[in-house]
């Protein structure tokens, strides 16, 4: 199809008369059907798999946040090609309830310049409602499309799992963050991951007689589970947020890898002496095998000076749970089994569609993961 | 003494909130309906969301002669039947169930309070609970004062920790039992430490009408006399008393439903923004609401009871003929009411309340009705034959907020209302927590903006006792008045048609 074919009015056209059917078909049964667009979703899919992923998620997030999505097939090719399609796509409707609707425009393009591209998603957007853009795959950066587009959305959604350059990459990432300084908020879905493990290690920090020993820490090993492609990013991101919780500060030169273990040095603020005193935090990060396993297999926090404490969170052997364990010396070991999610794609879109700005928390724990990426990918 | 709130440097930025200090909850009455129904299932699914810190344990109490393994095994399918989330998760519920134990007594038996006191100081041994205590009572109401009594006795009411006590409905059965009740409850805690439970306030769309009024501009400055013809507030249930009949024949629709339920309703339609979302600043409101009521006179009232009829297209049996119900009974199962609030914001405004058993459709909401516009300008509809602007606040089943206005007919020049709908369940995609996995979560954490307090209480009970003395007092009723399956008395229509006004029909 030429590229002249690309009507953006027609696509409204059709967009609007899928409503108006909507609300008279049989199915609707009675059923009001609503169109509460909440936001708009760009989505810079890479390839024909990215863009049918997302049009699998389309119905969850629809559910959560009605939108409208413009995904855009954006392939490299010689020739230009483009083509384009919308629908309209309801949640099921579960008996008595209103039915929620939102709308999907596809643009399938090859080798088409970022700027071709850009004057056919910006027509499309409906106004007055948050943009966000999400860039799956690697190297987000570096595509012309998300460099043309990001200034002019709200948010800007990347997932460092899916980095072929986990360490470089994690470092751009960071500086972009601190670029762009909330215009646009930047999310990463790898850090989305991170959730439940930081609800779980926070939660024993909740109990009043553990919080002093959060500030004694003097030992960090997290195990993540690595195929054959080790993408430590998660559990640097953890780090990240560790430190720029407790106002921990890198040494910038201990930071290393030894094999395949990365080995990262921290000061900490020593408690109970002089001001000017300060402790070391020794943290390894390294890769452990555990088939069907993505991100963080086990993390231990201890505290060695003073009054021994280690706190522990693990994922069970059939990684359906994750097992919490406090020791502290001479008392009972406190442990209990809760569940940990292994979030669908869905799952950890919605999480990011529900903030409404910058996430001050990531922004701070990547700067200081950015930071320590740098190091580690020096050569 | 509210627990300060812990400065966790990890809690910055979490996506939920804090959980509680790990604590032991003492359920009184552990072998009861409610415990199976929700108590137990509310407390997994809190666990189960990770709500709950590791040492969270549970000690049920009970005449029963019952082993920690059968109390779980019964626990474990109470929670399989009644649980938002279906079946338990095996390895989850085997960690939760660890922390579960049950302790055998009677409630005025001395030994028992003795007993649990030592097994509570192990329990904070073994599972670092550090004396947190949550006293649950839910046992017959007569329990109360006999347990409280003895955890006074048995120095059970303050440990090194923090402990608090949540009280069931119904909390007293007039004023002067409330007061009593209050008085025997404060003389053992603090009012800081007592928890009195409204199921009502639990639900997330009754925390909306908070969050409609006061984080929304533009409700507040028409929420008032200048602007709102009436309000109405409408419980209706479909079910008859069950197997509750014994109970409800003592106390019947104002004591069981209005003076809790429908009160607090009616509080957060009409109080003041509070200055900040604290436990005793929004009661403070709450309070001065119930203050401004004007007396109710039974003039302002119509009682009803059910008779014969049909619920869901099957024939049920009347009211007096239920189980544990005098033949000759002269409970409501049915009042509509009236009440005026005289403070600046309300003054003139009537309030319609009713709440009844046996009618036609389950349904809770709160509807705003506006005053009509001034006058008609489009030549062709006469004023009267407007709909007035009405917003509706619906609480159950289908949450949501809806607002009627008038709209131009397609083609015509017909002006018809229309309905703009906002659902809770088809804008959120998430199931709500059940009402009381939110009651015991705030109980653990120190928060009391959703319970009762004391003076609130009272003062509800202070506005409806005369009702009660006067309708005991007066003739008896020519009851049953309404058919089962109906909207209620014929009475309570003509009530309110007297004021050129009528029943929302839901
Ligand atoms: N059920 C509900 O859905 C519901 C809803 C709202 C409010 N409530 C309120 O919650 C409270 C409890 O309701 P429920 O339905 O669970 O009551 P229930 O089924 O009658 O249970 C009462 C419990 O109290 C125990 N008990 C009674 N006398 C005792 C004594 N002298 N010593 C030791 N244990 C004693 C009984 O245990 P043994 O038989 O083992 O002695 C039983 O476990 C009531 O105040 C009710 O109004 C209930």
């Amino acid at each position: 199809m030429s590229e002249a074919a690309i009507d953006i009015n027609a696509i409204e056209r059709e967009l609007r008369q899928m409503w108006q059917e909507q609300a008279t078909h049989p199915d609707a049964g009675g059923q009001a059907v609503i169109r509460a667009l909440t936001l708009n979703l760009i989505v810079r899919a890479p390839d024909d798999g990215w863009a049918e992923q997302a049009l699998a998620v389309a119905p969850a997030l629809t559910a959560q946040h009605p939108n409208r999505t413009v995904i855009v097939i954006d392939r490299p090719g010689p020739a230009t090609e483009l083509q384009a399609n919308a629908q309209a796509l309801c949640t099921l409707a579960n008996a008595g309830r209103t039915q929620v609707c939102g709308e999907q425009v596809t643009i399938s393009a090859r080798g088409a310049p970022a700027g071709q591209l850009a004057s056919l998603v910006l027509p499309l957007l409906v106004p007055d409602l948050p943009v966000v853009l999400w860039a799956p795959g690697p190297q987000p950066f570096a595509q012309p499309l998300v460099q043309r587009l990001y200034r002019l959305c709200d948010r800007l959604i990347v997932d460092s799992t899916t980095f072929a350059d986990p360490l470089r990459e994690l470092a751009e990432l960071a500086a972009f963050e601190q670029t762009a300084n909330g215009a646009p908020a930047v999310s990463d879905l790898g850090w989305t991951r991170l959730t439940s493990w930081r609800e779980l290690t926070a939660q024993f920090f909740d109990t009043r007689p553990f919080l002093p020993h959060l500030h004694r820490i003097d030992e960090i090993v997290i195990e993540y589970a690595a195929g054959n492609r080790p993408n430590p990013v998660a559990a640097l991101l953890f780090v990240g947020w560790l430190a720029s919780c407790l106002k921990w500060t890198p040494l910038e030169d201990a930071v290393g890898i030894e094999g395949e273990t990365i080995q990262i040095y921290l000061r900490r603020p020593a408690v109970g002496v002089g001001p000017a005193a300060i402790r070391l935090v020794s943290v390894a990060i390294r890769p452990v095998d555990r088939a069907g396993v993505e991100g963080l297999a086990r993390l231990a926090l201890r505290a060695v000076d003073n009054q021994q404490a280690e706190f522990v969170v693990e994922l069970t052997s059939d990684a359906g749970h994750a097992c919490t364990r406090a020791t502290i010396a001479g008392a009972h070991p406190i442990e209990r089994t809760a569940t940990i999610d292994r979030p669908a794609l869905a799952d950890l879109l919605n999480s990011e569609l529900r903030l409404l700005s910058r996430d001050r928390t990531f922004a701070a724990a990547l700067h200081l993961a950015g930071g320590l990426a740098r190091r580690l990918a020096l050569p | 003494m509210a627990t300060p709130v812990l400065d966790n440097p990890l809690r910055a930025g979490l996506r939920i909130g804090r959980t509680p200090e790990p604590c032991t909850m003492v359920i009184f009455g552990a072998s009861g309906d409610l415990t199976s129904r929700k108590l137990v299932p509310a407390l997994y699914n809190l666990a189960r969301e990770r709500r709950l810190p590791g040492g969270f344990s549970v000690v049920g109490f009970a005449r029963r002669d019952w082993s920690d393994d059968y109390f779980r095994d019964l626990l474990r399918e109470a929670v399989n039947a009644n649980s938002r989330s279906g079946p338990v998760d095996p390895e989850l519920w085997a960690s939760f169930a660890q922390g579960i134990q049950y302790h055998r007594g009677s409630f005025d038996e001395a030994d028992a309070y003795t007993s649990l006191a030592e097994r509570l100081a192990a329990i904070d041994a073994e599972r670092g609970t550090g004396g947190n205590r949550v006293f649950y009572l839910a046992t017959p109401p007569d329990a109360y004062p006999t347990i409280v009594a003895q955890l006074g006795a048995h120095g059970l009411a303050h440990s090194n920790g923090w402990t608090r006590i949540i009280i069931e409905k119904p909390f007293g059965h007039d004023l002067a039992s409330a007061q009593a009740l209050n008085a025997e409850v404060l003389s053992v805690f603090r009012e800081d430490q007592v928890y009195r439970i409204d199921h009502y306030l639990g639900k997330e769309t009754v925390q909306n009408i908070l969050i409609f009024r006061f984080a929304n501009g533009i409700f507040e400055p028409i929420w008032n006399r200048s602007h709102i013809d009436h309000v109405q507030i409408t419980v209706a249930e479909t079910i008859g008393v069950e197997d509750r009949g014994g109970y409800y024949d003592t106390s019947g629709a104002l004591r069981d439903m209005i003076q809790n339920h429908l009160m607090q309703l009616l509080c957060l339609v009409a109080m003041e923004p509070p200055s900040l979302y604290d436990a005793d600043a929004v009661r403070d409101e709450k309070v001065k609401v119930l203050r401004a009521v004007r007396p109710l006179s039974v003039n302002d009232t119509v009682r009803g009871q059910y008779g014969p009829g049909s619920a869901n297209g099957l024939p049920v049996r009347g009211y007096r003929e239920e189980k544990g119900v005098s033949p000759a009974s002269q409970t409501e199962t049915y009042v509509a009411l009236k009440l005026f609030i005289d403070n600046w914001r309300w003054a003139g405004v009537p309030f319609y309340l009713r709440s009844g058993k046996r009618l036609p459709r389950r349904v809770s909401e709160i509807a705003i009705q506006f005053k009509a516009a001034p006058t008609m300008i489009f030549a062709d509809t006469p004023l009267n034959d407007l709909d007035p602007n009405v917003l509706a606040i619906k609480i159950q089943p289908d949450e949501g907020i809806s607002l009627k206005f008038s709209s131009k007919t397609p083609g015509q020049p017909q002006i018809r209302p229309v309905t703009m709908d906002f659902r809770y369940g088809a804008s959120f995609g998430v199931t709500s927590p059940e009402a009381y996995e939110r009651l015991l979560l705030d109980c653990m954490l120190g928060d009391g903006t959703l319970f009762t307090r004391r003076d609130e209480v009272e003062t509800s009970w202070a506005l409806l006792t005369p009702i009660l003395q006067a309708w005991a007092e007066g003739p008896p009723q020519p009851f049953p008045n309404y058919e089962a399956g109906s909207w209620g008395p014929a009475a309570a229509d003509e009530f309110i048609a007297r004021d050129g006004r009528s029943w929302r029909r839901l």
